[in-house]
């Protein structure tokens, strides 16, 4: 390769924890710096250049100061990576999109904090710019990363699995959650991270995305058989999928209502409640 | 009682390499020439080590491989009578891999394995005319049967070629065309669904060029190669000229992952694309549940 | 061949013996039930378990397997070269204990599929160096079984040892030479004589009433059944209530279709082709490049699979595609079943029962 392309990461509502996961997989994979020059990586570098072809965006889209940031970066990306399901789906973000919000804002930072805060409903960053590829997950996989790189360096466009998590899941003999009486999104959820979670015994929670012929009618049937009420079943359908739902509007495979509802008493946190902002 | 043509099943063995045998194993062929035919497709010259011939029968197909990307099956565009130290293949910019093929040059070694399939039946056909309906990219194979006749042009009766191109600019062999149109001993015949300012002959899907031939039913076959919609329509119109299913030849595209009849992915109902296709007679796909 | 006795107790001098020239696996206890794995001590090995999430297929097709390795590079001329090495993974002697027989079925089924037509290298390779000690089932697994339905509950010709619990002791019959070898090179027996072999006649023939029989038709009418069927509506029905998830071809002991792609390593110069295990259930199995979809919807997804476990393996390999295993019915969460759907076929044809 004559010249290594350059790429830069960006954030904005996140966690970040998909940025660590790539200084992460950089630990032991060194030699994706023969192929691409990081150019901007706020979280593991001080030097910042503006000259990239490749943006990695982290986070979703909750304010409108975000979106000249976002026009900015597909201005000069000739590449677009959504890395991680904030930026892919929205993600835990956009559930307070279920409440007006200026509740929100009211709720988090206090009396005061529709002023002092801007905020507005969170959404994928799609929504805003055009995306050329996505890398699920909460956090990313980092072998998925960088097979994606790799892709994209061969000059191919990277594709997600089109099946659920089960298939992983079986592949790896692991006993199914489901038939243990444990709730597992595995079988509506997109593959792609070699079922990480119900390997360690935990449901999965969807945070990959549905999978193309996601079937939540008989998903629904298989959770309320673990005993789960249509509420909680659809909390755990829009987990990090709530924007989804939302965007289907009445086609959501969900009972409760999901649109902003003004007067919905916000939920009462397991925290400690918030003081004033 | 269906003729199956079970005795036209192909013996070919793969190719091998380095003395080890793996019918997984790619021989490492490398391209000697590359021709851009249109904005989608190109022709590929390719050289297997040695020069050794490929050995096919027109209709059977190859996997091309770039290693680090995948392979794919691919059919042969060449007639076995001009078929010496290379052969040629006509590759559609459709996919990941061919859009990787589509960066390679003259020069670049690429991974070869087959060739795979049955074929056409060639040997069947002779003494009796030829009636080739070809959609869009269904030209290329086509073109391994059309060149074959021609070069043995005194054991075949008739050769009625009928070409449907979805636009001008995506008219294929445009040499040969010109060829066969000037030839005396060949009837071709053209349609284009979507005309440009440039186009001046026949407008409408390939089965409007029907009623401008006329068949003798009783000496026909008819070898039909396009995509999938193409040949429900094309079967009705030679069925309407009087051929029997057993005259008629289609030609199936399948998804392949090994060409040896194990990954599963051809299959038509029971029978493997790969190793009893990818052509059939319209007699045996009328067996199939899943075939049109 | 020939009837050897093997006491119990001398079982785990039979494996420690075996560990030192062969890999042993076999069924061992894990969190929430039993699978084939290594056994490194001889008490892990459970002869007397019931049912593995995926069969011993795992050993004859791994789930990931290397087909050959590749290195890239500009030649000289600036162009494109490239080497390629066949890799032959997992060849090495091994020894898998306590195959049940509706597994021998389905390893019968595997010989047939890949040293028929082309000759699988890879599989074969494997192949020549497994020994496959049968268990016989003496009880059926659990309520999903219906191995006597489908006629696996006597062992087929693959075994090279196979082992039927009598108490206090194994009768251990002998499929192969290499198997009685294998026996005799290991442990000490005493060949079986006419009072055993009386016993053994006895514990055979009682095991047949404790299995039952689920299937509304005899195993040989599954072929004419599925032809008369193959525009029933049952398929719909079983198509909307599919998940996609492929879990019932994967833990299936014939289901051998595979999917083949590149794995470049980091330098993107140097990967490995490599086969790993795909199902015709799941949505792109029959896509090709121009986007047609063979199989779109999930209701032909489905009866494909049927088709070819009642019908097709068995017209191009002429053995019934289904061991009557039931781990398909075990891993699907919405209880797609194989003899639900043969039996509610039937139905749906107006078949009257056992025609």
């Amino acid at each position: 390769m004559a010249t290594k392309p350059k790429i830069a990461f960006f954030d904005f509502t996140s966690c970040e924890g998909c940025q660590l996961t790539v200084i992460d997989l950089l630990q032991t994979h060194l030699g994706l710096l023969d192929l691409v020059e990081i150019v901007q990586f706020r979280e593991a570098m001080s030097e910042k250049d503006e000259d990239y072809q490749i943006a990695f965006v982290e986070g979703s889209c909750t304010r409108k100061g975000d979106e000249a940031r976002l026009l900015q970066i597909r201005e000069q990306a000739s590449m677009v990576v959504a890395l991680g399901a904030c930026a892919h789906l929205g993600g835990i973000n956009a559930l307070k999109n279920r409440w007006a919000i200026e509740n929100v804002q009211t709720y988090v930072y206090g009396k005061n904090g529709k002023d002092a805060y801007e905020s507005y409903p969170a959404r994928p960053i799609s929504a805003v710019i055009k995306v050329d590829a996505v890398i699920p997950g909460c956090p990313i996989d980092r072998y998925e990363f960088l097979r994606v790189v790799q892709l994209i360096l061969q000059g191919r466009k990277p594709r997600l699995p089109d099946y659920p998590l089960c298939v992983e899941c079986k592949l790896k003999e692991n006993a199914c959650l489901n038939t243990l009486g444990k709730p597992c999104l595995g079988p509506i959820t997109r593959a792609g991270c070699n079922a990480i979670c119900p390997t360690y015994g935990d449901g999965c929670e969807g945070c990959r995305g549905w999978h193309p012929e996601a079937n939540f009618t008989y998903m629904r049937e298989i959770l309320r058989g673990h005993g789960l009420s249509d509420a909680e079943i659809d909390a755990r359908f829009t987990m990090f999928n709530h924007y989804q739902f939302q965007h289907m509007g009445d086609e959501a495979p969900i009972t409760t209502p999901i649109s902003p509802a003004k007067d919905e008493p916000l939920p009462t946190s397991t925290f400690a409640a918030p003081k004033e902002a | 009682m269906l003729h199956l043509h079970e005795n036209l099943k192909t013996t070919t063995t793969p190719l091998r390499y380095d003395g080890h045998t793996s019918v997984f194993l790619p021989a490492v062929a490398t391209i000697e020439d590359v021709k851009t035919e249109t904005a989608l497709e190109k022709i590929y010259t390719v050289r297997l080590p040695g020069g050794q011939n490929l050995g096919h029968v027109p209709g059977q197909f190859v996997m091309v491989s770039v290693p680090g990307v995948g392979e794919a099956p691919i059919s042969v565009m060449s007639s076995p009578s001009r078929t010496g130290e290379t052969f040629k293949l006509c590759i559609r910019k459709a996919g990941d891999l061919t859009g990787v093929i589509h960066l390679l040059q003259p020069g670049d070694q690429i991974g070869i394995r087959g060739p795979f399939g049955r074929g056409f039946p060639v040997d069947t056909f002779r003494g009796k005319d030829i009636l080739v309906a070809a959609g869009g990219l269904g030209l290329a194979p086509a073109r391994s049967l059309i060149d074959e006749v021609l070069d043995h042009r005194s054991q075949f009766g008739r050769l009625i070629i009928l070409y449907g191109a979805k636009n001008p600019s995506e008219i294929l062999f445009r040499d040969a065309i010109a060829e066969w149109e000037e030839r005396d001993d060949v009837e071709f015949l053209m349609t284009v669904d979507r005309p440009d300012p440039t186009w001046f002959g026949h407008v409408g899907v390939i089965t409007t060029l029907f009623p401008h031939v006329e068949v003798n039913p009783y000496k026909t076959v008819a070898v039909t190669v396009g995509p999938p919609v193409m040949y429900r329509f094309v079967t009705m119109e030679l069925l309407g000229k009087g051929l029997t299913p057993e005259q008629i030849w289609l030609s199936f595209e399948r998804r392949m992952k090994c060409g040896i009849g194990k990954c599963g992915h051809c299959q038509v109902n029971h029978r493997y694309s790969c190793q009893e296709g990818p052509s059939w007679t319209y007699a045996e796909a009328l067996a199939f549940e899943e075939a049109l | 061949m020939s009837l050897y006795i093997l006491p119990k107790e001398r079982l785990p001098e039979f494996v420690r013996a075996l560990q030192g020239n062969y890999r042993v696996v076999g069924p061992v206890k894990t969190e929430h039930g039993f699978a084939f794995d290594d056994i490194s001590d001889p008490q892990q090995l459970q002869l007397d378990y019931t049912t593995t999430i995926l069969p011993p297929k795992k050993y004859f097709l791994p789930q990931r397997e290397v087909l050959f390795s590749y290195h890239t590079e500009q030649g000289d001329n600036g162009r494109q070269r490239i080497e390629m090495r066949p890799v032959y993974q997992g060849v090495e002697p091994t020894v898998i204990f306590g195959v049940h027989t509706c597994d021998m079925n389905g390893i019968m089924l595997y010989d047939k599929v890949f040293s028929e037509g082309f000759r699988d290298e890879h599989y074969m390779e494997r192949r020549e160096q497994i020994y496959v000690i049968g268990i016989e089932c003496l009880h059926p697994c659990d309520e999903a079984s219906f191995c006597k339905d489908m006629g696996t509950l006597t062992a087929p010709p693959v075994y090279d040892l196979h082992m039927t619990d009598a108490g206090d002791f194994y009768f251990v019959d002998t499929g192969t030479e290499k198997g009685e070898r294998l026996l005799l090179d290991h442990v000490y027996v005493k060949m079986a004589e006419k009072e055993d072999i009386q016993k053994l006649g006895q514990i055979l023939s009682s095991k047949w009433p404790r299995f039952r029989m689920r299937l509304k038709m005899s195993r040989d009418q599954t072929p004419a059944l599925l032809t008369l069927g193959y525009q029933a509506k049952l398929w719909q029905e079983l198509g909307e209530r599919c998940l996609a998830c492929g879990s019932c071809t994967n833990v299936c002991p014939t289901c051998f279709c595979f999917d083949v792609i590149d794995e470049n390593d980091i330098t993107l110069q140097n990967g490995e082709r490599v086969r790993v295990w795909d199902s015709c259930q799941l949505y792109e199995f029959a896509l090709v490049a121009g986007g047609h979809n063979f199989r779109e919807s999930k209701a032909s997804r489905v009866r494909h699979r049927l088709m070819r476990k009642g019908k097709y393996i068995k017209q191009v390999h002429g053995l019934i595609g289904c061991t009557g295993c039931g781990r398909c019915e075990r891993a699907c969460l919405v209880h797609i079943t194989v003899p639900g759907t043969l039996n509610a076929l039937h139905e749906e044809m107006q078949l009257e029962p056992g025609v």
